[in-house]
């Protein structure tokens, strides 16, 4: 044991005095309470701007909004109210193929089809889910598992939706700058929607119940309504990026069912780090492109992606955002003891 | 037996032990009493190791940041950085506050599951001798721990302790939630294990008084630092701890 001195963590000053409203008195002060939101909401509607003159990465930056949702409702239902759930890719799936469905033979336009496909899907995907509400752990990520894949066998069998081929000639959008910024500004509106709404009374419940559902239970409230209430957000954003997906292929199909939608934005989240639901973003942020880049490896690209993400998990178990979050707010220095 | 000296342990900013030093010889019972935020199970954690499980599991949660320093000696071997699954080798072994079974398992795979660095006769002696001490265990053997009530749970904990062939027992608390009738069934058998197993115990309590007359040394704890020390008929006869511990 080393003796005489310990490390010691202590709140930056600024963070001490911004901490409180009334407190901010100076620009740095503002500066530094502002900076990090900025740089992120401005990075992201900058993003399409800066990308123009790579059409491929304004590809990507839309791939990455779709999983930095899928992390988000990943991340929400895990570390908020304590349920893993494998089956992202299903809300992709039903929101996809709501979209298609009401695009083609309701004839709606892509503003009016993606937010109601997203409603209507995040229902549909409460209401399969809501027998599986009272089981826990592994338990409710196999039965999540299990959906996607019994949806796909499902339209495969019956030649649901054009079976296995899948719905073709969906309305695609008038320009690419709508597409962007619609799902850009959309992505950051849920982001610190669904943030505001975890501080908000039915956020601390639902904490609650993660913690200890039998005294949220003895406290009067009905717990499995509550966790519908998180399903059916999850999987609204979900179903949302699903929607927003079949309108930028212009084309609804089974490979929306595939197993990436699940596993990446967990990947994502454990990268990023979880209970924050900017750790989901910014896991997003920075894996998509990533394995973007990686395609030069070739047929080595899962190994290598897979090594990466290995190591940061061992190095830093916390995830990035937590990390960066404490460095901002925290020094650490040696203290004679 | 066992020495500590300098024990200090920090979560994060916030001093939890303060300079503790502790002795126990051997063969002896020694009690640790103090309130709620005393220090007492930090002491423990950190006795038996526990607390760099808990300081390694915060770093990588990046959680608080656990600073443990001093010196504890074992048997003239200094053990301070010792894992704790290598202090339970050599014999010393924690009965944690609140027991902490294994709630889905039932009393005898508890007792096993205790028992598991320790040789087959060993184990087949020691939960003999579990059962001799703790007669209402026979009847429970098959039922689940999780449904045991709290005094045969602590029964079973302590029997899960002293199937790991202790030779320094560390208790946390076993009086916690017990009736004064079982408080008193504990403290029988504790003496009892003291006096037929030759094992060295230390016992941590809130309420010194079911305790105290079995101990050889006591130490009193107040906001992680040691207050006061002496043997039980000493701290009996101090006014100030009669008034702060006795609830005289």
């Amino acid at each position: 044991m080393k003796t005489g001195k310990r490390r010691e963590r202590i709140d930056r000053g600024i963070k001490v005095r911004s901490d409180g409203l009334y407190a901010l008195s100076s620009w740095r002060e503002i500066a530094y309470l502002l900076a990090p939101r900025t740089l992120l909401i401005g990075g992201f509607l900058l993003a399409p701007l800066l990308l123009l003159l790579f059409p491929y990465w304004q590809k990507v930056l839309l791939i990455v909004c779709i999983y930095a949702l899928l992390a988000m409702a990943f991340d929400f239902l895990a570390n908020y109210v304590g349920l893993v759930c494998l089956g992202g890719s299903f809300f992709v799936g039903v929101g996809g193929y709501g979209a298609a469905l009401l695009n083609k033979y309701c004839g709606l336009a892509p503003f009016l089809s993606i937010p109601l496909a997203a409603l209507l899907g995040a229902a549909f995907c409460t209401l399969l889910l809501l027998p599986c509400l009272p089981l826990r752990g592994v338990y409710f990520a196999i039965i999540t598992l299990m959906y996607p894949l019994m949806a796909t066998r499902i339209i495969e069998a019956f030649e649901l939706f054009g079976g296995t081929n899948g719905m073709m000639d969906v309305a695609g959008f008038a320009n690419p700058w709508i597409e962007q910024y619609f799902l850009v500004t959309a992505t950051l509106l849920l982001l610190f929607g669904l943030r505001r709404l975890a501080v908000e009374d039915l956020g601390l419940v639902i904490k609650g119940i993660k913690d200890n559902d039998q005294s949220v239970r003895a406290s009067g409230i009905n717990i499995t309504f509550i966790k519908a209430q998180a399903i059916f957000y999850a999987a609204f954003l979900g179903c949302f990026a699903g929607a927003y997906l079949a309108h930028v292929y212009m084309w609804a199909g089974l490979s929306m069912f595939a197993l990436d939608f699940s596993i990446i934005p967990i990947a994502a989240t454990v990268v990023g780090g979880g209970g924050s639901l900017m750790g989901a973003v910014l896991g997003a942020v920075l894996l998509v492109p990533l394995s973007e880049a990686l395609r030069a490896f070739g047929p080595l690209r899962i190994v290598v992606y897979s090594l990466i993400l290995t190591v940061v998990i061992v190095i830093k178990g916390e995830g990035l955002l937590n990390y960066l979050a404490r460095k901002y707010s925290q020094f650490e220095r040696w203290v004679e003891i | 037996m066992l020495a500590a000296e300098g024990l200090m342990v920090f979560y994060e900013n916030m001093l939890a032990l303060n300079n503790i030093a502790v002795r126990c010889g051997a063969n002896q019972i020694v009690g640790v009493f103090g309130a709620n935020s005393a220090g007492k199970s930090t002491l423990m954690y950190a006795l038996s190791g526990i607390i760099l499980d808990l300081k390694e599991k915060e770093r990588m949660r990046g959680g608080e940041q656990i600073t443990v320093l001093g010196k504890i000696t074992y048997d003239g071997r200094e053990i301070g950085t010792l894992k704790p699954h290598l202090r339970a080798r050599l014999g010393i072994v924690l009965c944690p506050e609140r027991r902490r079974l294994f709630p889905e398992s039932s009393v005898i795979e508890n007792l096993k599951i205790g028992a598991f660095m320790a040789s087959r006769r060993q184990a087949r002696e020691t939960l003999d001798y579990v059962l001799e001490i703790f007669p209402p265990l026979k009847k429970l053997l098959r039922r689940p721990a999780g449904f045991l009530s709290g005094g045969e749970q602590q029964m079973a904990a302590i029997g899960r302790a002293l199937m790991a062939q202790p030779r320094l027992l560390l208790l946390d608390e076993p009086l916690l939630g017990l009736s004064p009738a079982y408080q008193q069934v504990v403290m029988e058998a504790v003496k009892l294990i003291r006096e037929t197993k030759k094992i060295s115990i230390i016992v941590t309590e809130q309420y010194a008084r079911p305790v105290i007359p079995i101990v050889d040394y006591a130490y009193i704890m107040e906001n992680g630092s040691g207050v006061m020390s002496g043997t039980g008929r000493e701290l009996l006869d101090n006014p100030d701890v009669k008034a702060a511990y006795f609830g005289v």
